[in-house]
């Protein structure tokens, strides 16, 4: 079996990208954008435990049984939450302080769940690798630029460079949270519609629907 | 007769001279009153945040359109002067020490956010006009809330800082009632001359626009409920009521059309509702809430439409039998 890692990337990144499209881990989102570093730690460490949590359980997946298939995923991402959390804890203490709660949370984290069930169990090691690691950085790009976005408004600076005086609190406030995602998921449906357009590929429940009329008939 | 069925549209199928434009208008005189004493006590720079504040609305309405591309005749000839009392309702609601890009942000947040995002007039789920005020309120809370100007005809025992209904909260000091009737007290533009605001009203009754009853509930039970939050002493009754933001909002924005449920026993719950909670939520955080409550209350038209519906003519409910033992 060949793998794609094309359309690996494209899916991670773009075509169903873990915030923006499939609106998965919204917690941390909503409640870490308020600065862009925040974006970058969050999403190198759920980078991290999502490449390791889909190979192990890649590699493990003719062992696990069918029924206990969920404790068990859960028990591997805990461990790589736990090296994570040891880790920033004792070489970056800053980003672990303003993470603070949603790090251990990133075990019951969406994302790390819903791509260990429907790709890393069904799929080979190296290509839940590649899952893992594009997925990880559509998450990061996206709490990135939503962060940045909100830090520029809400606190007139970006990356805690100083830019200007004004600022409107209430993008750091979480109704502007809600605001700003709601916005961004908006504008990346809106941007990939109009690419899709271009390039004149329809999208793939559009393709299936009269196929699936017909096999009805 | 084809082209007439595709249409359909919800239950009051009324027909009536009376269009959103000709009520809007009115509505914009009746807040004339309370413009022109707002000039009159905090200067020409309270002209011109309410100039902005409108202004900025109609415009943010008109771009919006452009941007949706639609053809610019139909854009006049559809434009209800809504945007343009939403703006002013918005200015009503600033003080007047506020930087020239407060109302015109809160304006553009207002129109494009709540109104025009959610389907134009009519369509919006929660008051535009109040929902600017709390954006405002929410991203510049310092500037909002600190610094009121003075008004000119201020006797020099004003202290500058806070208003009285701050003060009313937190100390528990009684203010002048005279001065808070007439207007002669620090507060947004157009909240503090209450007899304006009455004229207004009274001519919105006049013109069929607003039911009387329903201002006067929430005004009514929101003072009561002042009173009973304070051991039931009635000398707190008239300074709860006279000041803040209470008679603005209760004449002119809770009675929003679109906001507002539907039945008669619904707006008698809305409204009841409506003054528990601002005295409530006044009492336990010491700040002006009458744009929250208004705005959660809002919220909650759709559930009190859902439940609380008109009896439909000749329906007759089953009495229950018992049953026998």
């Amino acid at each position: 079996m060949k793998t794609n890692f094309k359309k690996i990337a494209m899916d991670g990144v773009i075509t169903s990208n873990p915030t923006l499209k499939l609106v998965l881990g919204t917690c941390p989102t909503l409640a870490l954008t308020t600065l862009a570093m925040n974006g970058i730690g969050m999403g190198a460490a759920v980078t991290f435990v999502l490449i390791c949590s889909n190979v192990f359980v890649s590699l493990l997946r003719n062992v696990i049984p069918d029924k206990v298939r969920i404790p068990a995923f859960v028990l591997i991402i805990a461990t790589f939450v736990t090296i994570v959390r040891l880790v920033l804890d004792k070489f970056l203490p800053t980003i672990y302080e303003s993470l603070g709660l949603y790090l251990p949370l990133i075990v019951v984290n969406c994302i790390i769940l819903a791509r260990a069930e429907s790709f890393a169990s069904k799929n080979g090691v190296l290509a839940s690798a590649a899952d893992g690691l594009f997925m990880g950085i559509g998450f990061t790009l996206a709490l990135t630029i939503m962060g940045a976005s909100r830090e520029i408004l809400g606190a007139g600076s970006i990356f805690g460079v100083h830019l200007w005086d004004f600022k409107i609190e209430f993008f750091a406030k979480s109704a502007g949270a809600f605001f700003t995602y709601g916005t961004f998921i908006a504008v990346f449906g809106f941007v990939s519609y109009l690419l899709h357009k271009r390039k004149k590929i329809k999208s793939f429940k559009l393709s299936r629907l009269p196929e699936a009329a017909k096999e009805e008939n | 007769m084809e082209e007439q069925l595709k249409f359909y549209s919800n239950s009051p199928h009324v027909k009536g001279r009376r269009t959103t434009r000709e009520i809007m208008l009115n509505v914009c005189i009746a807040l004339l009153p309370a413009c022109i004493m707002g000039c009159v006590f905090f200067g020409w720079r309270a002209l011109m945040i309410i100039a902005l504040s409108a202004f900025s609305a109609c415009a943010a309405e008109i771009v919006y359109r452009l941007v949706m591309k639609q053809p610019f005749p139909r854009i006049l000839k559809e434009f209800d002067f809504s945007s343009l009392v939403t703006g002013l309702l918005l200015a009503m609601c600033l003080g007047s020490q506020v930087p020239w890009y407060v109302p015109v942000l809160s304006a553009i947040f207002a129109i494009v956010v709540v109104k025009m995002l959610f389907g134009g007039t009519g369509k919006n789920l929660v008051n535009p006009a109040i929902t600017g005020r709390i954006f405002a309120f929410l991203s510049f809370g310092t500037i909002m809330t600190s610094g009121w100007v003075i008004p000119n005809f201020a006797s020099s025992s004003v202290v500058s800082g806070a208003t009285s209904l701050t003060a009313l909260l937190k100390d528990g000091t009684m203010p002048d009632l005279l001065s808070l009737f007439l207007g002669n007290v620090q507060g947004c533009i157009g909240e503090t001359c209450k007899i304006a605001l009455l004229v207004g009203g009274i001519y919105l009754v006049i013109r069929g626009i607003i039911d009387f009853k329903w201002p006067l509930i929430y005004i009514a039970v929101t003072g009561l409920m002042s009173v009973a939050l304070n051991k039931f002493d009635f000398h707190y009754f008239l300074p709860s009521v006279l000041s803040g933001g209470l008679i603005l909002g209760a004449i002119f924005m809770a009675t929003d059309y679109t906001t507002t449920p539907n039945t008669t026993w619904g707006n008698v719950l809305y409204f009841v509702v409506l003054g528990v909670i601002t005295a409530v939520l006044r009492q336990a955080t010491g700040i002006e809430i009458v744009s929250f409550a208004i705005l959660l209350m809002n919220l909650f038209v759709p559930l009190i439409d859902k439940f609380i519906i008109n009896r439909p003519f000749g329906f007759k409910r089953e009495k229950k039998v018992k049953e026998a033992k």
